[in-house]
Order: C-alpha cells, then structure tokens, then sequence
C-alpha cells in the first residue's frame, strides 16, 4: 500500500465512470464517500448488494468479457452432453443443434454400452497406468532442472541452457515423433549402427510392452524444459538473505537446498500436483493418436484418443459423449479429493472453501 | 408402452422425454423400440426401375479409339500419342460463369503451391474460381468425419468409397445436394462428357434414393496391385514369387535389414486378393449369397488366411519396420523407390505415378505388378470392386449457379483421351508443365509435381489408361487388368450403392484397426475371431437378414 498515496488524491478527483482505478482505490473512493450515508450497514460490516455491485461495477465491467467466453466456450457446450442420453444423429437436420432436439433419447443405453465395452476399460487401464508414470517419471524432472539451473550462476550460460531446454515444447508433436523414429526407429540410427556392428537392431517405436516409457520419454523431451519456468519464478522469490544467513550458521550446499529451497517450493509444488491430479484423465493425445498404428489399440487408446475414435473418426456421438461425461465426473471427484488432501497437508491447494 | 405406437412422435422432443421416462422404469430394452421405423431416414439402395428413373442417358464419346480395347472388365488403353493439332474439343465454349467453389479432396503426395500455372490455366479454361482443400489421402478419414460434422462444409467434397464407414453415408444424404434436376434422363445431355459416363458408374452416384455423387468410373478388377522393382530383382536375379509360400521363403532371402533393405511393406491388401477373401473395399461387397446364405467377408476362412498369411510376414521381419508403424509415417511408396523395399501394393496407378516420377530422378528405376497367385500358387479368385468407388458431392446450401459451376468443372474434366481438355487435366499447360519431345508428351519437373493428383476426382471418362509418355506402362496396366479379370467374380451386391441403417453402421468400425493389430502380431488370430463372434450377435446376424431382405426386394445387380 505504500505506492498508493499519490494516486489516491488523483483518483478521487474524477468521476467513477472515466476512473481506470486500481482496486485499492476504488475502494477506498466507496469508504470515504459513503461514511456519511450507510453507517450503519458499514457498523454490521456488510453491504448490500446494490452497493457493492456500486463499489465494484469497474471490476465487474473488467471481468465482464472474460465470462463472456467462458460462457460461450465452456458452459453452453456443456449443455451438449445431453446427447449422452440420446440416439443422436447429427445429420437429421441442416442444423447439427437441430438435430439434438429430433433425436430420440434412450436414457442410459449409451452408458450400459461403455460399460460393457472391453476397449473402454482398457482406455481407463492405460490412462491410469500413463498418468501414475508421468506423476513419478515426469514431474520431478522440471523441479530438479530449474535447482540445476537456479545454480548455474553466469547468467549467460543460464540463458543458453534455458533456451535449450525450452525449444522443445515448441515443436509439434509431429515432429517430435519422428525425431524419435529416426533414433529408436527399427530402421532408426541406434538400430542401424547396431546392425552394422553385427547386433540384432531393435524397435523401440513398435514395442506395445515398452510403449508407456516411451510417451513419458518424449514427454520429458518435449515439456520438462518448459515446465521449470514455474519452478524458476518461485525460486527467484527467495531473499538472498536467508541463504547467507544460513552459510554464516554454517549450512552446506544441501542443507540449504533442504531448509530454504525446497520449502519455498512446496506450495507450488503442492498447486501444480492438485492441478496434475485433477487433470490426471488427460494424458495426451496427438501424441497417442499419431502412434495409434505403430502399437496397437490396446496399447496406446487412452480414454481421449478413445473419445475421439468413436465420436469423431466413426460418427458415434452419443456413444463418445457418454464416455466423455465419464470422464468429466471421474476428473472432478479426483480434482476435490487432491485438494482435501492438499488441505490436510497444511497447503493452499487451489481453492478453500 | 402406448406412447409408441406413433412412431413420428418419437422424434418430438417433449413426447419423447416421457417415453424415455417410461422406458428407464420399465428397463425396456430401448434401442429395439425406437429404432424399429426409418421413415424418412434413406437407408437401404436404389436399383431397378427407381434408378432407371434418375440415371442419366448414356452417350457414348468416340474422340480416339483405344489401342488397347476394355476387356474383362479391365480399362481401355491409349498408347499412342495425339499430336497437338489433331486434338479435338469436346467443350466448345467456356461453361463456368466465373463462380467460386472450395474443394476438399484427398491429396496422396504432396499437394503443389496454391495459384500454381496448371491451377491458373483450369480455372481459365473450366471459368470456375476452384480454391483447393488437399488433405492427406492416407487419414482422410479422420478428417472427414470432423469436417462432416461442423457446420461449415466446403462447397465441394470428394469421399472415397473405402471411407464410407459409421455414419459418413447418412451425412451424405443429409448434406449433399441432389443432381437429378440437372443430370437425369436426357437433362445430362447438356454436359456430353458426364452424358459419356458408362450407366453402372452413375448407378453407384445415387445415394439415399437420389442421384447426389459424380463418380469416378473404375474397372471392375481390383485396383490393388503388387508391385516390385524390376531393376533391383534382375540385379539381384531373383524371380517373382508365384505362391504364398515361395514368397514367404524369397522374402527371408531378399531382407537385408543390416543394410536397410526389406523384402516387402505392408501386403495385407494383396494377401485378401491372393486368399481369395471378399471386396473389402465397400461395405456392400463384404456380403455374398454362398450357398443360399449370406456370408460376411470376417468370417470367412479366407479372411483369417489371409490374416494369418501377412502375419507371418512380419513375424519373419521381412517388412519394412516403418511400416509396422502403420499409417502415420511416410508412405510405402517412397520406401519403395528409395530401393528400401522391394514390393509393396497400392492402387495399380501408382506403376505411371512412380516411373514418371523416377524418369527425372533414377534413370536405372523399373518396376512392374506381378500376377496375384491362388493360396497354393494356381489361379486366384478374385472379387470385383465397384464400377465407381470414388465419389464427388457438392453441398446442399450451394446456390443454382454453383451447382452448374460443379457440373461444368466435372464435364471439362471428364473430357476423353484425345481432346484439349484432356491434355490440360492431366498434362496441365504446354511449355510448363509438359513438353512435346519426339511426339511425345513429357512431364517436367514442374509438371511431375504440379499435375498431380487435384482434378482427379472431379470428373472423369470410362475408365481409361492413358500414358502416351510410357507406353509400356499403359501396356502393362491394361493387360494386368485383362489376365486378373479372367480371374474375377462379382458379389452379390455388385454395383449397388447401400446405406445401412444408423443402428448397425458402426459395428464394422473397428475391423480394420484389429487386423492391423492381429498381422502385426499384437491380437491373436483368435481375437479376431473373437470380435466377429461379437460382430455377430451385437447385430451382425440382424444386418444379415436386412442385407438379405434388401437382395430380395431389388434383386441382385449382376
């Protein structure tokens, strides 16, 4: 609130509607100008709803836009998932919206086929089996690259290093895959070089058994250098002073990664795992579906390529909607029970009640 | 369950809400109730007298007689070459108004520059203002399915036959416009080389009881064909294989992966022909009338011979190893010319497509389609594919003027052997992308990869080879043609367009991904059988007596 002196002055000489104000100042503008006029309601420490929708109007006019599309892009095709219930042919009409209220519903007939569906349950299998790996294999790796390079003290060298580690994330997965083929390939350099030195070549892109570590290692490849920038952002927070007060008590290295560093990356840590579990359902899918052929289904469907097989390549929307509000309701009740468990940790999580 | 005895009510959203209601307490078993009436849904085939209502009338084209006439059902072929001033017009004057129309269509290779001299010089001619879509034609499946289900189809879209599975078939009839006002009966006479499209090409364009595609005629033998390197066997001095099982033994002697080269790519294509398996290139092929029943091509023995065949290919590592990973790396053909393998299969086309690719590259580059053998290396039996099986459909929010636009870019295209516009179409523009060198025409560089692939599907003549630059390659075409057309029978729904009913269409979906998976060794041959039990009583039985019944209402077309 220091800043906030010269500003106020100015702030409270225009009229709310031209006023860009800050949050501080537009609340302070509501204190001073409404002391004489709602007292009491200030003594009971509430408002009322008019006026604080009054107090707020700026921010709400701000936000506004923001719920817009979040409306239109994330509520109104919410309301789509009826089709889950329905027999729903999108082509009996011009008009795809149209059609869902032509089609017949079936209650839960969709769901009774999923059910019964062996490929689903084997789409859960590998999501979940994906997701454990990516959680021991995957996360640890951007938290130890961003300590490597938080020590990495020449900041030339540090810009190197990071803009190497980050590059890979923005390539397509694509591209990413057939860097791997041309190496792991059963026709890539390793198998190649191995045959040339009288060895059996190996396979690594077409192995279903290995084919797990083999997303999680494209993974690493791809996004762990992207995902230290967190990492980096939260370390950079820690005051300088703390680690020399522990080197003048005497703390090595390590003692002061385990008492200063990772502590400050604990709530982070514990944000971004809520945030993984809750989205532990995805765990990819251009990457899956563009592998799809070189191992097999009962490899490589997860329960979005799974989704995308049925409701877009074979025009079963129903079936595919059913399976996706699956999904959805297997995601939330993870996303509430890691934030119970984060709250019981002591930490923030991401929301409190 | 009163509220069901209406059945249009159904389709109402507030009734419908109760029955729904209604059936859950009930535990009815729901999908049998409502989808028992398909009033209005175009399922089922037009053939017979309602065809011979919207077909159009036949007017053959006699430019240039072939040098090579059709036989058994194979092409007719051009070998010679038609000097420049003797070339006649088949489109006396431009027809296109200037119009615009977006096409999107499948594109094996890579598609040239947008606003290139070939593009530039067709809509000049044609007078139609064509923007490309080419997507790859290897996934143009998963593209289809995504493009059909938004709102905003382009004016124009081709769709393979071999892409017609789930529900693509009802989104046709849904979201493509009838052409019988303009082509039916004497009408098409307006556009005499659409009038010059052999009748059973037309009969396989009605889709949902109108006709809706212009198709692209094809010969009735099958367009897959093994293919090998003539140049790298003579080398080598092997011989081609004349059974299943000497091909399995060359294909072990020939594999020398320490110095990158395999026997073969993937051969499941050619491995259904050699067993003799039914069509599987459009879903009313998969059934025949055997012995007073209908047999599904997945169960028969052929089917998991021929499985069973391609799996021990692979499991003998005798195929490329990028081609176990299936469709989303490269494609065999370029395998194939980088002398990686030594035969693959694909659509006999590919035999010009490659040499004439070759010829500026790899002077030495031969190659050549070998005969498809019997499982014990006498006759094959084949199985006819379509007479048309590649279709193109313009939208049904398209204006008058648009549709005209589409019939007249058809008609040029469709333009026979020997006239301008077929130069143009599949030569592109003289002193560009062709040059006349000793009488013959010859691709340039520029050509070979602009001329290539776009205008192929929107309109074509009665099938036809015509390489005037490799005459060989006509020659041996058509004549592979003719010797596996000895060999080839139809099956019982043979030129015949089918819609199948919503209820059954997806439960085929699946097949093709599990037979990639049993060849390459990931499902055992008993999971397919497996999954053909499944087929069966998920309602493969049920679709049996509705194919049976669709027999016996319009009678088989052969």
């Amino acid at each position: 609130m220091s800043h906030s002196t010269v500003p106020r002055s100015r702030a409270e000489a225009k009229t709310p509607a031209e006023d860009p104000a800050t949050p501080d100042g537009a609340g302070r503008r509501f204190r001073s100008r409404s002391r004489s006029r709602s007292r009491d309601e200030q003594r009971r420490g509430k408002l009322s709803l008019r006026l604080r929708f009054k107090r707020d109007r700026t921010l709400i006019l701000m936000t506004l836009p923001a719920v817009l599309l979040l409306l239109v892009f994330n509520y109104v095709p919410i309301l789509g998932n009826v089709v889950a219930f329905q027999d729903y042919d999108p082509y009996l009409s011009e008009n795809g919206f149209v059609a869902i209220f032509q089609s017949p519903w079936i209650g839960f007939e969709q769901f009774e086929r999923i059910f019964a569906d062996s490929a689903f349950w084997h789409a859960v299998q590998n999501t979940f089996v994906l997701f454990f790996l990516q959680l021991v294999l995957f996360f640890p790796i951007p938290i130890l690259l961003a300590l490597l390079i938080n020590s990495v003290v020449r900041p030339r060298v540090r810009a190197l290093a990071q803009a190497i580690m980050y590059l890979p994330h923005f390539f397509s997965w694509v591209l990413v895959v057939t860097v791997f083929m041309q190496i792991f390939g059963g026709a890539g350099i390793i198998a190649q070089t191995l045959r040339r030195h009288g060895y059996e070549g190996f396979d690594l892109m077409t192995n279903p058994e290995t084919f797990k570590y083999l997303v999680t290692l494209e993974m690493v490849w791809k996004d762990a250098g992207w995902g230290i920038i967190v990492f980096l952002a939260a370390l950079s927070s820690v005051s300088n002073d703390l680690y020399e007060a522990a080197a003048m008590d005497g703390a090595g290295r390590w003692r002061r990664m385990w008492h200063i560093t990772l502590p400050a990356l604990r709530p982070v840590i514990a944000l971004l795992l809520v945030l993984r579990v809750g989205d532990a359902l995805t765990v990819g899918f251009e990457q899956l579906l563009l592998q799809r052929q070189a191992v097999g289904v009962a490899a490589s469907d997860v329960l979005d390529t799974y989704v995308w097989w049925n409701g877009i390549r074979n025009q079963d929307f129903s079936y595919a909607a059913a399976a996706g509000l699956i999904k959805g309701f297997v995601g939330l009740a993870l996303v509430l029970t890691a934030n119970k468990v984060a709250h019981l940790m002591g930490e923030q999580g991401v929301y409190k009640k | 369950m009163t509220p069901n005895t209406s059945a249009p009510s159904r389709r109402s959203f507030l009734a419908s809400t109760a029955v729904a209601a209604a059936a859950v307490a009930g535990g009815m078993p729901l999908l049998s109730a409502c989808g028992g009436s398909q009033e209005g849904r175009k399922d089922g085939t037009t053939s017979g007298k309602d065809a011979a209502k919207i077909l159009p009338a036949y007017v053959a084209s006699d430019v240039v007689a072939p040098d090579i006439p059709a036989k058994n059902g194979s092409a007719a072929g051009f070998t010679k070459a038609i000097p420049t001033a003797e070339l006649k017009t088949s489109v006396a004057k431009k027809m296109g108004s200037g119009g615009k129309l977006t096409i999107l269509s499948p594109f094996f290779g890579t598609p040239p520059k947008t606003g290139n001299p070939y593009y530039k010089a067709m809509n000049e001619a044609i007078g139609v203002e064509v923007t490309w879509q080419n997507q790859d034609g290897v996934t143009y499946d998963q593209k289809l399915g995504a493009v059909l289900a938004g709102s905003n189809i382009p004016d124009v879209v081709t769709v393979p036959g071999w892409n017609l599975m789930g529900r693509i078939p009802s989104a046709l009839n849904a979201k493509f416009a009838d052409l019988g006002p303009y082509l039916s009966g004497d009408k098409v006479k307006d556009y005499p080389n659409l009038a010059a499209v052999p009748t059973e090409a037309w009969q396989r364009g009605i889709f949902g009881g109108q006709l809706r595609a212009i198709p692209m005629p094809a010969p009735n033998v099958t367009d897959i064909a093994p293919m090998y390197r003539v140049d790298l066997f003579k080398e080598k001095g092997y011989s081609v294989p004349t059974s299943p099982d000497e091909f399995l033994s060359w294909a072990k002697e020939a594999t020398d992966a320490k110095s990158k080269l395999w026997a073969c790519d993937d051969m499941k294509w050619s491995a259904f022909h050699i067993f003799g398996c039914l069509s599987g290139s459009d879903k009313a092929l998969w059934w025949n009338m055997d012995g007073g029943k209908l047999i599904n091509r997945i169960e028969t023995e052929e089917y998991l011979e021929a499985l069973e065949w391609t799996r021990k290919l692979y499991a003998a590592k005798v195929v490329h190893p990028e081609a176990v990973q299936g469709k989303a790396t490269g494609s065999s053909g370029n395998r194939f010319t980088a002398g990686q393998v030594l035969v693959y299969n694909n659509n006999i086309s590919d035999w010009w497509g490659k040499t004439a690719e070759q010829a500026t590259q790899n002077p030495d580059f031969e190659m050549g389609a070998f005969d498809f053998f019997g499982p014990d290396g006498g006759d094959p039996t084949l199985w006819a594919g379509q007479p048309a099986n590649i279709f193109t459909f313009i939208s049904k929010k398209a204006t008058e003027a648009q549709i005209k636009d589409f019939l007249a870019l058809c008609n040029f295209c469709a333009a026979p052997y020997g006239t301008k516009e077929f130069m143009l179409t599949a030569y592109g523009v003289e002193g560009i992308d062709y040059e006349i060198k000793d009488g013959l025409p010859v691709k340039t560089t520029q050509g070979v990869n602009e001329v290539n692939g776009a205008y192929d599907y929107t309109g074509n003549p009665a099938p036809y080879v015509a390489y005037p630059d490799f005459p060989e390659v006509t020659k041996g075409i058509v004549e592979w043609q003719q010797r596996m057309g000895a060999f080839t029978k139809k099956s019982s729904f043979f030129g015949l367009t089918v819609t199948e009913p919503n209820r059954w269409a997806n439960l085929a979906d699946d097949f093709e991904q599990l037979e990639d998976d049993a060849v390459r060794g990931r499902k055992k041959i008993s999971d397919v059988q497996q999954a053909v039990a499944d087929w069966k009583s998920k309602g493969g039985d049920d679709l049996r007596d509705w194919y049976k019944k669709l027999l016996d209402d319009n009678g088989s077309a052969n």
